[in-house]
């Protein structure tokens, strides 16, 4: 039983692990610059069918795939911005929501015509695959490697926000986009990076979850409302209340569909409300 | 002296509302500039003009040589206007330092230097822009447009609300920079004979139109005309 919680518990964390890196670029573009940007999940679903398509048609090895899909998704989300997006920042929230809806069922209608409605195969390599045997509990050796993967790409996050210059820019930008741009920051490119660096990791995310989320046509429309809830659970703040989040949702909704199978997705939405309740700001505002 | 700044004939405002009208001044290469009036003349108006923050309806502005019209904000800055908005504008989520480090452009005006002028800010470099005194926060908006290196420093009310302590203190690293020259000067400035006594030259806005220039020092020495122009009636 005891071993039963803890493998539940590893596997919620490893699914709040995922979610987070998926999600962390939402909470800059709906947290930080007020863009309600619902196709976000688009950015990892692209990321996803890069992996399949490399491994499948060209033979790639799974981690090769990981930073193609990284690039692949960045453009995609800066080809987006420059064209799309940025005419739409000072438009009402209303307006941004059916728009970027809209990008969604597009994106299923496009994954569906191109890749077929049916889930894709992931080829992971032997040493991803498998159990190990820690202190009496089976941990998933792919779950590890998630959550180690994204600790580690947490940490470099972390570093250039907090310690680079680039960083500095951005967190001006968001503050006071007037008095950036008056004091020469370029907020349209700083804003255009953030949004390649936030889908860019989408798609990191959408192929490293390939294992764990699935791929169909409907992942944008599937996860959009976990990605909203680690924005919203966790507030703009910073990156730690998004993980914070991100990993809250993974542990309940992995522990909600394993113990209380009965009542499914229950749990986390009335986690949502509770915590939403408690902390109307997120659990971490940020600075004013 | 050569000629750094022409604003000419500017008619300008917020989307179709005019506030500032035919406005021509020109500015030389550090020369210095008070910009008087009383509340809602259109002063600040005239300096977010020149940053592009508003609409321009007529008229022309040149910069070193360059249509500075045609430049986005950040471009401004970048061509060499630093600007100390009146709002101070500090970023929350930055500290002191980075206020500091995020906008610095190569030119003799280092953190180094900056920290010579205002110790205070050295002692607080790691506390963040919501954590300031006002005064901080002035000298802070102060330092970070000198790091940008500009030609030409664009000052709002840098004394307002200040207690009258910190306002000689800043008084004394404002004289400073214009006895330094190399960088010409705009202040704008409710007690008008602080900034007259900083500057060179003078003109006075009254809803929205210049109605008065002369060299700083003359009208300081007129002072019926100067409280016919400033003082609140
Ligand atoms: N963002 C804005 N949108 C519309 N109108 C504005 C805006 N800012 C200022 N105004 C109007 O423009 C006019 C001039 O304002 P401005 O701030 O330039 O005056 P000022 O001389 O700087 O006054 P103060 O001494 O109070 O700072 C005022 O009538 C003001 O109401
Ligand atoms: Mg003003």
């Amino acid at each position: 039983m005891i071993a039963n919680v803890i493998g539940v518990l590893f596997d919620g964390v490893a699914y709040g692990s995922l979610l987070f890196i998926i999600a962390v670029g939402l909470a800059v573009t709906l947290g930080l610059m007020n863009f309600v940007n619902l196709a976000h999940g688009v950015f990892a679903m692209v990321g996803g069918y890069v992996c399949v398509v490399l491994m499948t048609r060209a033979g790639v090895p799974f981690l090769a795939t990981l930073p193609v899909a990284f690039v692949a998704a960045a453009i995609v989300g800066l080809v987006l911005e420059r064209t799309l997006y940025q005419h739409l920042y000072r438009a009402s929230p209303l307006d941004q929501v059916l728009f970027t809806i809209g990008v969604v069922y597009m994106s299923i209608a496009g994954a569906t015509y191109v890749f077929g409605s049916s889930q894709q195969p992931v080829f992971l390599p032997s040493y991803l695959r498998g159990q190990v045997h820690v202190l009496g509990v089976d941990l998933g050796v792919y779950r590890l490697f998630l959550v180690a993967v994204v600790a580690l790409l947490t940490y470099a996050l972390h570093l250039l926000l907090e310690r680079t210059r680039f960083g500095s820019q951005v967190r001006a930008s968001v503050d006071n986009p007037v008095a950036a741009a008056g004091l020469g920051i370029n907020v349209n490119r700083v804003f255009a990076l953030t949004f390649a660096l936030g889908s860019g990791l989408a798609g990191l995310g959408g192929g490293l979850g390939i294992d764990v989320l699935g791929l169909d046509p409907t992942f944008p429309l599937k996860y959009m409302v976990y990605f909203l809830l680690v924005v919203a659970v966790g507030g703009s703040g910073t990156i730690k209340g998004p993980l914070v989040a991100a990993v809250i949702l993974g542990v309940f909704d992995v522990s909600g569909k394993y113990f209380v199978p009965q009542i499914g997705g229950f749990v986390i939405y009335a986690l949502m409300v509770l915590l939403l309740i408690v902390f109307p700001a997120g659990l971490y505002g940020r600075r004013t | 002296m050569r000629e750094l700044l022409a604003v000419d004939n500017v008619t300008a405002g917020y989307g179709a509302a005019v506030v500032l009208e035919d406005v021509t001044l020109s500015l030389a290469e550090g020369d210095s500039l008070a910009l008087l009036g009383r509340n809602g003349v259109g002063k600040t108006t005239l300096l977010v003009t020149l940053m592009g923050l508003t609409r321009l309806h007529r008229g022309s502005l040149q910069f070193a040589g360059a249509n500075l019209a045609a430049l986005s904000t950040y471009a401004r800055a970048r061509a060499g206007i630093g600007w100390v908005p009146q709002e101070r504008y500090m970023w929350p989520s930055l500290t002191i330092e980075e206020h500091l480090t995020s906008v610095a452009r190569p030119g003799r005006w280092t953190l180094a230097k900056i920290y010579e002028i205002f110790p205070r800010l050295e002692e607080r470099r790691g506390n963040f822009g919501n954590q300031l005194s006002g005064g901080e926060q002035q000298m802070l908006a102060i330092a970070r447009a000198l790091v940008v290196n500009p030609r030409l420093l664009l000052l709002d009310e840098p004394m307002e609300g200040l207690a009258p302590i910190i306002v000689q203190d800043l008084m004394k690293v404002i004289r400073g920079l214009v006895a330094e020259g190399g960088m010409a000067m705009v202040i704008v400035e409710q007690h008008a004979k602080l900034a007259l006594s900083l500057t060179r030259n003078a003109i006075v806005l009254d809803r929205g139109r210049i109605v008065h220039r002369s060299p700083s020092e003359a009208l300081l020495e007129d002072p019926q005309t100067l409280h016919r122009l400033v003082a609140v009636a």
